[in-house]
């Protein structure tokens, strides 16, 4: 019998993921829901990144909007200030959010819980505050204007269409490269870590090592989706890299859930047609503002911590898995039970 | 020199306001292991129900007494509602659930009281005294012997009660005091009652200087955060040491090097003293572990 579950990741769900992705666009009707859609790849990126983090190492990060902004910020001064080509800048705004954590890990390796809370919600708030001063590179709190587009071989990627691809064909590498880290060695390392770090650490896992690489993957994928956030938009500022940002990206992963690569996916698209659909209504009723947006992941927050610590995908994947196996079986008993199942589907 | 003094004079006006708010996380944290991130919340909300009391017409004190119990109240159910079903979960979450309470009770404020800042009276004159060169407001000197009194009034609540001996005895082993017929669960609810009104006392007296508004809890809560922290996790003393310490080192911050990189410059401050001290100032090696 061929081994399952943790040990192989399954191309199945990838294929149907991307197919889903593909034909998307043509479900959508206005041009609004393209973006959205396409803002919801971005935020997939970084969600995926600190899904790992949190699902599979075990740590927080109240500041993981800090890696997005200064991806953002990177490629912004880099391509607008300097001329460099975007493609260039991609690598800089992957290394330098990289780098930023490679030094922040050192000096947070000896910390843990709440301590570690702290420490990485002070460093939000100090990129934040620095993309705000550092006015000479950033131009402060009024935005960063005339950030080039991307161009491949002749072909500009516009906000639209041919952007949503880009962004989620970015997603998509992520989701793979993530599904494959979880189901190698290192995630094997890292499940055990989670679970009990005086365990694996004292059956040789060296835990320091592995907290550092998936704290330094994180950052580069945060760095990834600053990179097409920048690009997609002509324009960045700092309001978009602050607290909220990071508890956004939060609500997200702890809403799908952290304990797999999809729960992550699933929340950050969850959260984003939310928004969409509050902000939808609140054209039509005045009653309902951003505010009304900030109460709900408020609400949203506590009633996943209450009543479903793991998160929403993997209890909906507990609940949908009998149903899977069912369908399996009847296909295997015979045709005629199988083509009655795909005429119900 | 007049510069210096008046920097250390709103440095440590700030920063009592940061000891009552790093009290109150430690209060909870002594008895529950909770942090709890809605604290800025007590801050902001003693503010703004001061105001709308004000606003109907009622009398400074009675608007005081009463902003105060409402805040209790609050912080009483958020303990019943909230806090106990989630009982036993890490600290991740723990710290997830107190982000989602602060978040929604922020938006709620919001939508009551909008977005813009409203103005409270001082408590007496304001007529600013002159102290080596430097101005001092009366509410300053209030705001620090609120925080005085705050210190003394819990010391000696906690030290020389019988509630306080109840309460130290759930903080230090909760079975043991629940074979004393102690009710852990009893001190829980008291431990966020008691930090709520903290917390509404510390929005009560910052409120005529700072222009109150919705969103005034998240910085000061944080702040707090960091002040408990710095002093070392479960450290009264460390809360208020940390509290002063983070308000002066911000406010000479902002005077010397630029107003803007404040809060850089303090929350700098807190990451390169936890690299130096894992486990804050006058936190015990073993709390560095996270607290838990």
């Amino acid at each position: 019998m061929k081994r399952k579950g943790i040990q192989q990741m399954s191309w199945k769900g990838i294929a149907a993921f991307t197919v889903l992705i593909l034909i998307l666009p043509f479900l959508l009707s206005t041009s609004l829901m393209i973006t959205k859609a396409t803002f919801a790849g971005i935020y997939t990126i970084v969600a995926v990144g600190l899904g790992l983090l949190m699902g599979f190492a075990g740590q927080i990060s109240l500041g993981q909007a800090a890696f997005y902004g200064v991806g953002a910020y990177s490629t912004a001064i880099l391509t607008a200030t300097f001329g460099l080509s975007p493609w260039l800048s991609l690598l800089i705004a992957i290394a330098a959010p990289a780098l930023i954590a490679y030094i922040l890990g050192h000096t947070m390796a000896r910390l843990h819980g709440y301590y570690l809370a702290m420490a990485t919600l002070a460093f939000g708030i100090v990129i934040h505050v620095l993309l705000v001063e550092w006015k000479g590179f950033t131009k402060g709190a009024s935005g960063f204007y005339g950030i080039p587009k991307i161009e491949f071989f002749g072909f500009t990627f516009t906000q639209g269409i041919s952007y949503y691809y880009l962004v989620w064909a970015f997603a998509l590498l992520v989701i793979v490269l993530s599904l494959n880290i979880i189901h190698s060695r290192i995630g094997r390392a890292l499940r055990s870590i989670h679970d009990s770090e005086v365990a694996s650490s004292s059956m040789g896992v060296d835990t320091g090592r592995y907290k550092m690489q998936v704290f330094i993957i994180s950052a580069m994928f945060a760095g990834i989706a600053g990179w097409l956030f920048a690009h997609m938009s002509y324009s960045i500022s700092p309001g978009s890299f602050g607290l909220d940002g990071s508890i956004l990206f939060l609500t997200m992963v702890v809403l799908g859930g952290s304990t797999s690569v999809w729960g992550a996916v699933f929340g950050a698209l969850l959260i984003t047609a939310i928004s969409s659909f509050v902000q939808a209504l609140g054209s039509k009723i005045s009653f309902i503002t951003s505010d009304f947006e900030h109460v709900l992941y408020g609400l949203i927050l506590m009633l996943v911590v209450i009543f479903l610590p793991q998160g929403l995908f993997p209890a909906i994947a507990a609940k949908l898995k009998p149903l899977l196996e069912y369908a399996g079986r009847k296909k295997k008993a015979g045709n005629i039970t199988a083509v009655k199942g795909d005429q119900r589907a | 020199m007049a510069d210096s003094v008046q920097f250390l004079i709103s440095g440590l006006t700030i920063g009592s306001i940061y000891a009552i708010v790093a009290l109150g996380f430690v209060t909870i944290y002594s008895v529950t292991k909770v942090i709890n991130l809605a604290q800025g919340e007590f801050v902001m909300l003693g503010g703004m129900i001061m105001f709308s009391l004000l606003k109907l017409g009622i009398p400074y004190l009675i608007a005081f007494l009463t902003t105060i119990a409402i805040v209790i109240m609050i912080g009483w159910l958020l303990e019943r509602t909230i806090v106990r079903k989630a009982k036993g979960a890490d600290a991740l979450s723990l710290i997830i659930l107190t982000i989602g309470a602060a978040i929604f009770i922020r938006g709620i404020a919001s939508m009551v009281w909008g977005k813009g800042s409203v103005k409270v009276d001082s408590f007496a004159s304001n007529e600013p005294v002159y102290v080596m060169g430097a101005t001092i407001t009366p509410q300053s000197i209030w705001v620090m012997v609120f925080m005085l009194a705050i210190v003394a009034g819990l010391f000696l609540l906690i030290e020389k009660t019988m509630l306080g001996k109840a309460f130290r005895a759930c903080s230090v082993n909760p079975v043991a005091a629940r074979l004393m017929a102690v009710s852990p669960k009893k001190m829980s609810s008291f431990s966020f009652a008691l930090s709520a009104g903290l917390g509404a006392l510390a929005g009560l007296v910052i409120a005529p200087i700072i222009f109150p508004a919705y969103d005034m809890g998240v910085m000061l809560g944080i702040k707090g955060f960091s002040a408990t922290i710095l002093g070392g996790l479960g450290s009264a003393p460390g809360a208020v040491l940390g509290g002063l310490l983070l308000g002066v080192i911000e406010s000479l911050g902002a005077g010397f090097i630029s107003s803007g990189m404040k809060d850089a410059i303090a929350f700098g401050f807190v990451l390169m003293l936890l690299l130096i001290r894992p486990y804050g100032l006058l936190g015990e090696k073993n709390v560095g572990k996270g607290g838990l």
